[in-house]
């Protein structure tokens, strides 16, 4: 998210907070004590109502997230009683609150930042080019909104025509018609001399 | 790799994401509602291939860990990897590499009709068991969940899934007919 | 413009998309016409590099196509016929920066790029919208404006007053009339062409006429009958 939270969090490198969450999700792990448990999801809590109120507030917008997390809690309550499932609850619930932190107090442009900096030894190795991973995640946030709309059309076709909404002939024009345009994308990424290891390629079209 | 290979598997990630905002499907037999994302992870197993797949599928994990909400639900954030369903996103990978794999041979093999079709079908199929793996064997280290109870708790969404590999199966299968060959990876 | 045509033709899955011709643009205004699948985009499109020709050689003021195509296009910008496709990240000024970055500026070099072609081509309020929220007419302009940032001599445009309505179509036709680049432009819209010093028309493959707009015009009409 790109939301300002106004916390001093913002300032502290992507790296050193995901290093934190990894190392707050191995203790949470080591520990099954309900009173160690229940205190560190207290302590959690607090210091986000005054540090960094904005991502409880997401936390909380994330439902669907909390959802499975209750209905894992329900399921293991059933299966192996009260103590275990509040132990999760406590657990996973802390955690998606810290992530969440994490998550708010850093913008995507750091964030792509930081995942292309870890893919440089995959680069030295030859299996992908690390600058390619940032035109990557602008592309997929270009085009979801057209790809929608592509969805969007063949659905109003479909009602124009009178046809059922059937999966299928819903999903097949949307992925050719978006998949078609692949050519004219590259093409233009080419030609603007946006990545530098690219080579042309021999093609024709019709037109 | 050339940028064609790029922007295909950008759009396909971009596709997958539209499955998962349109409206959760009904089929009539089944009692949950199931939603599209998954199928899209299968379609692209298929339809670009064990490489090309699997990197949409990544693509796709890295936009949910820098925080963008493109899982089903408005999902995203590293929320989601802490979460007890974590190992069914990381499964994606390997679901649309091995789907891709197989796919890869049975496109080659088959002369089409009904022998691809059940090729790609058996593809996905398989894509949809490495899926399940992925997120039983996190609900029971992870989660800490018996095996048996998380076994049970996966079990519902088995039929839906099933049903997701047919469609991938048809839908990628008239993808590659009609359109396979400006589709290769390079 | 210097691009230099040498004993040049294309063929494709078996079939002559462009026949061998040899040919020299020097002009500043050049227009390309002909009817659809006659050769205009492939031949277009050899002029940066996105096309190689089987045969023959295309050098574009200086730089051969095929050997150095990184020269070629640096100097030949290309607006596609179908603009959307071509604004590669969400918002418009990340999408006009992104040409900039083999240049190796600093920040405050490429916002100022940046906003110096947004002004010149009034689009200064569209920097910080998205590229799905665009009209056709604004879409066109962005585009031109993330392939002008990037400072190229020649400037290819196809077919850039394709589905506009009419006051974005003159808007647009004033812009190109007003650019100092170089221009070569690939259009049905005959109007768009009066007064360019040379146009081609391309037909099955070959270029059948070659001379000043009017001219070529006419034995367009006359050919299509």
């Amino acid at each position: 998210m790109r939301t300002p939270t106004g916390s001093i969090l913002e300032c502290v490198p992507p790296a050193v907070k995901l290093a934190a969450l990894f190392s707050i999700s191995v203790l949470l792990f080591l520990t099954g004590s309900l009173t160690l448990l229940g205190s560190a999801a207290g302590t959690v809590l607090v210091l986000c109502l005054l540090f960094c109120r904005f991502a409880v507030l997401q936390w909380l917008k994330a439902w669907p997230l909390l959802l499975t997390i209750a209905a894992v809690a329900l399921w293991t309550a059933y299966n192996d009683g009260y103590q275990e499932a509040l132990v999760l609850l406590l657990r996973l619930g802390t955690l998606s609150l810290v992530a969440t932190v994490v998550t708010v107090t850093t913008s995507i442009g750091e964030f792509i930042e930081t995942v292309t900096r870890a893919a440089i030894p995959l680069e030295r190795l030859g299996i992908a080019n690390a600058r390619d991973i940032g035109l990557a995640i602008g592309l997929v946030m270009r085009f979801v909104p057209d790809v929608r709309q592509r969805y969007l059309a063949v659905v109003d076709a479909h009602r124009a025509r009178g046809l059922p909404l059937r999966p299928t002939t819903l999903i097949a024009p949307m992925v050719i018609g978006t998949l078609k345009s692949a050519d004219d994308i590259a093409d233009a990424i080419d030609a603007r001399g946006i990545r530098t290891n690219s080579h042309p390629q021999k093609r024709a079209e019709n037109a | 790799m050339h940028s064609k290979s790029l922007v295909l598997i950008a759009l396909f990630t971009a596709i997958i994401v539209v499955l998962g905002l349109i409206p959760p499907i009904m089929v009539a037999f089944i009692p949950v509602p199931i939603h599209a994302q998954s199928l899209g992870v299968l379609m692209a197993g298929i339809v670009l291939g064990a490489r090309g797949g699997a990197l949409s599928a990544l693509l796709l994990i890295v936009l949910v860990a820098i925080g963008l909400p493109v899982l089903s639900g408005g999902r995203g954030g590293l929320a989601v990897f802490l979460s007890p369903t974590a190992g069914y996103l990381v499964g994606y990978l390997p679901t649309a590499w091995a789907t891709g794999w197989l796919s890869e041979r049975v496109a080659l093999k088959a002369g089409g009709g009904w022998k691809t079709f059940a090729g790609l079908l058996a593809a996905a199929v398989v894509g949809v068991i490495v899926t399940h793996v992925f997120g039983v064997a996190w609900l029971i280290t992870y989660v800490g969940l018996s095996p048996r109870d998380a076994l049970v708790g996966d079990l519902i969404f088995v039929p839906g899934d099933l049903i997701k590999a047919g469609i991938a199966a048809y839908v990628g299968q008239f993808v590659l007919q009609n359109f396979g060959s400006r589709l290769r990876m390079q | 413009m210097q691009v230099v045509f040498n004993d040049v033709s294309v063929t494709y899955a078996g079939r002559v998309v462009l026949q061998p011709f040899s040919l020299r643009l020097t002009e500043r205004r050049i227009g390309i016409i002909g009817l659809n699948g006659s050769g205009k985009s492939t031949f277009s499109k050899m002029i940066n590099g996105l096309v190689l020709p089987d045969t023959g050689t295309v050098t574009t003021n200086g730089f051969d196509a095929r050997q150095q195509a990184h020269e070629v296009r640096a100097r030949v910008g290309y607006v596609f016929q179908h603009p959307a496709n071509q604004i590669v990240l969400p918002l418009i000024k990340d999408d006009m920066a992104l040409g900039l970055k083999r240049l190796r500026l600093t920040r405050q070099e490429e916002e100022r790029a940046v906003s110096d072609v947004a002004a010149r081509l009034g689009i200064s309020h569209l920097l910080e919208r998205r590229a799905h929220e665009l009209s056709g007419g604004e879409v066109q302009l962005a585009a031109l404006a993330s392939v002008l940032v990037g400072a190229p001599e020649i400037v290819i445009m196809d077919e850039p007053t394709n589905q506009l309505d009419l006051r974005n179509r003159n808007m647009v036709s004033r812009t190109i009339r007003s650019l100092p680049e170089d221009i070569i432009v690939i259009t049905h819209d005959l109007e768009l062409l009066s007064g360019f010093e040379r146009v081609l028309l391309f037909h099955e493959g070959r270029i059948v006429e070659d001379g000043p707009a009017e001219v070529v015009i006419a034995r367009y009409q006359e050919l299509v009958g």
